[in-house]
């Protein structure tokens, strides 16, 4: 055990022969004072215990003496010794340095063994977490404060964004001039003229030549009295339109029966909308477009009225006050008014005339609206811009006069032909065609109802042409009686017809022209109704004659008439049909079957009783039948026998 | 058989004296791309029109001093379209706090055969040029932005350099004598391009 190795000086030093009583704050030992001698002797003195001299109780400190004895027994062979070895001082010392020699020695082998690693190896222990369980109170206290510090930091900021989140709707909400300024902006010109912010609600950069300046006013509304509550409709932005433009219009276009007295007129036309509560306190932009639109509907009325007043027509056209009167149609008038209110108080008591709420073409109105603003595109239009740059505007056409020597036929060819009166009034009147004509085939239809008349509009339509297709045809027959369809063209002021047939007729704007023509095809409609019966019932055509010259005159077109007869030709039955007259039906028997027939010598033979006789008029009124080609087709079966 | 008859006296009347406004302006190279966007806004709401034209100016040298300078225009994009001829008079000297220059002008379109019609005239070739750009237009006012090219070989508009690096802008109205109220709108829409581009009225006399 202790064979190789060099010796190792072991240094022994003693205990700290004093105990240290306390510590002071500032590391300073106090030790305890060490015993004096008497001290010393009597502490000894204290452990002797006197009673174990007597050798009858033995026992106890007997035992408790044997053992420290039989420890140094082998070693020391002396006799008594003076201490008892327990009180030796060094035994304790001996017994820890050969308790360390014996450890290290171990650890000697174990190294020793360890180095030859092939009984042996080293493994990391794994830490033992307990170690760290003293300083965890700490750690817990150190993280709260931490996360409290970190708490408190977004707490800070969190504050801070909520402040300047409701600033901003505080801000929104009372509408900032400029962000004011900035929307109005984005939607109209605006330009700074000195320290005044001047817009421009005109037309003129979309091409208007109206000499209107339509210069508008901004200004700051800085009456806002910050103490009282803000109202919900405040607006720090108002804006102050030319006093010519306040209030709202609009252009009313209407068609009536003609006034008989021209004193009649003059008469400002009632403003029938309601002007809006408190025109003050709207918002610039309605103000601003409202204004826009009465300055639009001024244009047009004064370009209406210039063109009223320049341009020579048949029958002159009227302008008096805010009124354009012509007549389209002799009996009719259009008139087209200016309507402006300025929205305060209705100073005009309504005028005694009534105007009717749908008397307003809506229609033309708006596309009076449309023709200016086409009118303000043309003069924008780049055919208007000069190539070469340096040539005056004008329409590229218009500059070939020169070098190609127009004259003033073809000069007069390219310029505008139109003005904006005739175009409306051309519109008004096909309107007015239109709808009188739609009123006429309505009324037919709902008077009479045997042959019926079915109208198909065309859904596609031009300002100044519309088609419609009439059918005339019979109930229940509509297969075999299509023989009348009409298309009617409507224009301005005719209608054209084209038949089925390929005949065209054109008709003016009278409306009993259409109502009688209506009526003689519908007539005619009869005539070839029974032709078409005829076919289908295998009875024989054998006349038939669309305008019969014999009979009584009609005063509406003409009579047509049929004859057809049976198919083991028997029977005949005639048809007469005029517009006025009505319908006559007359069949004919053969010979055997009229009774009144005088019996005559000159026929001998029976045969010739076979022949058709005299004819019988038929009381169409009493024959059954819902329509006539029932009742037509009712009679041809009863004539036909079974056979 | 009697000559048929001729006048004398030279045909007056008939046409109105056109005058024409005029405000000049130069825009750098760099800066026309702002200055469009800025016209774009302010003159009426169309499409921007580029032009191409090649400008001759002819001069008739007569006895007396002053040669008699006529400008003969057509339009390079659009070949079919009639030359123009112009004769800008002597700017009027009237009114000094006048904003805009004032001179005589008479416009005339002319077919395809106005050189050799110039020539035969008497007239001879000066000088051309090619000038490319756009126009705008607001009401009457017309803003003519062009690039003045040098035209290397005579009649060939191909090759071409351009003078100076910079822009001509001309704000220019035609109107009937004597309207002031044209100066005054000329000179309000001058104000609104003004720190881009100074349009001022330039005596062409001075420069000579």
């Amino acid at each position: 055990m202790m064979s190789g190795g060099p010796a190792v000086r072991v240094s022994i030093e003693s205990q700290c022969e004093r105990q240290v009583q306390e510590v002071s704050l500032d590391g300073l030992e106090t030790y305890v004072p060490p015993l004096s001698m008497s001290q010393n002797l009597a502490k000894l003195a204290q452990r002797i215990d006197f009673d174990q001299s007597s050798d009858s109780e033995q026992d106890g400190p007997e035992r408790e003496s044997r053992e420290p004895w039989s420890k140094p027994e082998p070693e020391e062979d002396e006799g008594a010794v003076k201490f008892q070895p327990s009180l030796w001082p060094w035994d304790s010392v001996r017994n820890n340095l050969r308790g360390a020699l014996t450890e290290m020695c171990v650890l000697h082998d174990v190294l020793s063994v360890l180095k030859e690693k092939k009984y042996m190896a080293l493994d990391p222990v794994s830490q033992d977490p307990s170690v760290t369980k003293t300083p965890q109170v700490f750690q817990l206290i150190s993280k709260k404060k931490s996360l409290a510090t970190a708490a408190q930091l977004l707490l800070k900021g969190a504050e801070k964004l909520n402040k300047s989140l409701a600033e901003n709707q505080e801000q929104r909400r009372q509408r900032d001039f400029n962000s004011e300024l900035l929307r109005l902006r984005s939607q109209w010109k605006l330009r700074k003229v000195g320290d005044k912010i001047l817009g421009d609600l005109s037309y003129r950069s979309a091409g208007s030549l109206f000499p209107h300046h339509g210069t508008f006013e901004v200004i700051k509304n800085t009456d806002l009295d910050l103490d009282k509550k803000v109202p919900d409709d405040y607006c720090p932005l108002s804006v102050q339109i030319p006093s010519d433009l306040e209030g709202s219009a609009y252009i009313k276009v209407s068609i009536q029966k003609q006034s008989p007295d021209i004193g009649d007129l003059g008469t400002v036309s009632l403003f029938r909308r309601q002007p809006k509560a408190k025109p003050a306190s709207q918002t610039w932009h309605v103000k601003l477009e409202a204004a826009q639109n009465v300055l639009l509907c001024k244009e047009i009325f004064a370009q209406l009225s210039r063109e009223a007043v320049q341009i020579k027509s048949q029958i002159p056209h009227i302008v008096v006050k805010n009124q354009i009167i012509s007549q389209p149609f002799p009996g009719l008038q259009l008139s087209i008014s200016l309507c402006h209110s300025t929205g305060e108080k209705r100073s005009q008591r309504a005028s005694p005339e009534k105007s009717k709420p749908d008397d307003h073409l809506y229609v033309l109105e708006h596309n009076l609206h449309q023709l200016i603003r086409e009118f303000h595109k043309q003069t924008l239009s780049s055919v208007v811009m000069p190539h070469p740059a340096s040539a005056p505007f004008g329409h590229k056409r218009l500059r070939l006069a020169g070098p190609m020597a127009y004259d003033k036929a073809e000069i007069s060819s390219l310029q505008q032909s139109e003005g904006l009166l005739e175009k409306i009034i051309k519109q008004a009147k096909h309107i007015f065609l239109r709808s009188r004509t739609a009123r006429t085939i309505d009324t037919l239809a709902s008077r009479i109802e045997d042959p019926q008349i079915q109208a198909h509009w065309s859904n596609i339509n031009d300002v100044y042409e519309s088609s419609v297709k009439v059918l005339i045809t019979s109930q229940g027959y509509e297969q075999i009686c299509k023989s009348i369809q009409l298309q009617l063209n409507i224009g301005v002021e005719q209608i054209r017809v084209v038949h089925r047939d390929g005949r065209v007729i054109t008709l003016s704007h009278q409306e009993q022209e259409l109502q009688d023509f209506l009526l003689s095809q519908m007539s005619q409609h009869q005539v070839h109704a029974v032709q078409q019966l005829a076919k289908v019932m295998g009875w024989h055509v054998l006349s038939f004659s669309n305008h019969v010259g014999l009979g009584p005159i009609e005063s509406i077109g003409n009579a047509s008439a049929i004859t057809v007869t049976s198919p083991n030709g028997e029977y005949t039955i005639s048809v007469r049909n005029g517009p006025e007259s009505g319908c006559k039906v007359l069949v004919q028997f053969p010979r055997s079957q009229a009774k009144e027939l005088p019996k005559s010598d000159v026929l001998q033979d029976a045969r010739w009783t076979h022949l058709r006789g005299p004819y019988k008029e038929v009381h169409w009124s009493r024959m059954e039948g819902r329509n006539f080609v029932y009742k037509m087709e009712l009679l041809m079966a009863a004539l036909t026998p079974c056979p | 058989m009697e000559a048929p008859p001729v006048t004398v006296m030279p045909v007056t009347g008939g046409t109105i004296n056109m005058m024409e406004y005029l405000l000049q302006g130069s825009v750098l190279d760099q800066s026309m791309e702002s200055l469009l966007h800025r016209l774009r806004g302010l003159c009426d709401n169309m499409e921007p029109e580029s032009f191409a034209d090649h400008e001759l100016v002819y001069l008739l040298k007569g006895q007396q001093g002053n040669p008699f300078m006529l400008r003969a225009r057509r339009s390079l994009l659009h070949p079919t379209a009639p030359w123009h001829l112009r004769y800008l008079g002597q700017p009027e000297v009237g009114d000094k706090s006048r904003h805009a220059l004032v001179r005589n002008c008479v416009d005339v379109a002319a077919s395809h055969s106005l050189p050799e019609f110039l020539n035969e005239m008497g007239f001879r070739m000066d000088h051309e040029f090619v000038a490319k750009g756009q126009v705008f237009r607001k009401g009457a006012m017309k803003v003519v932005v062009s690039k003045l090219l040098r035209v290397l070989a005579t009649g060939n508009t191909e090759n071409t350099e351009p003078l100076s690096l910079s822009y001509l802008v001309e704000l220019s109205v035609l109107a009937p004598a004597g309207q002031d109220n044209v100066s005054e709108d000329m000179r309000s829409f001058a104000e609104q391009l003004k720190p881009l581009v100074h349009l001022e009225k330039i005596d062409p006399k001075r420069l000579m």
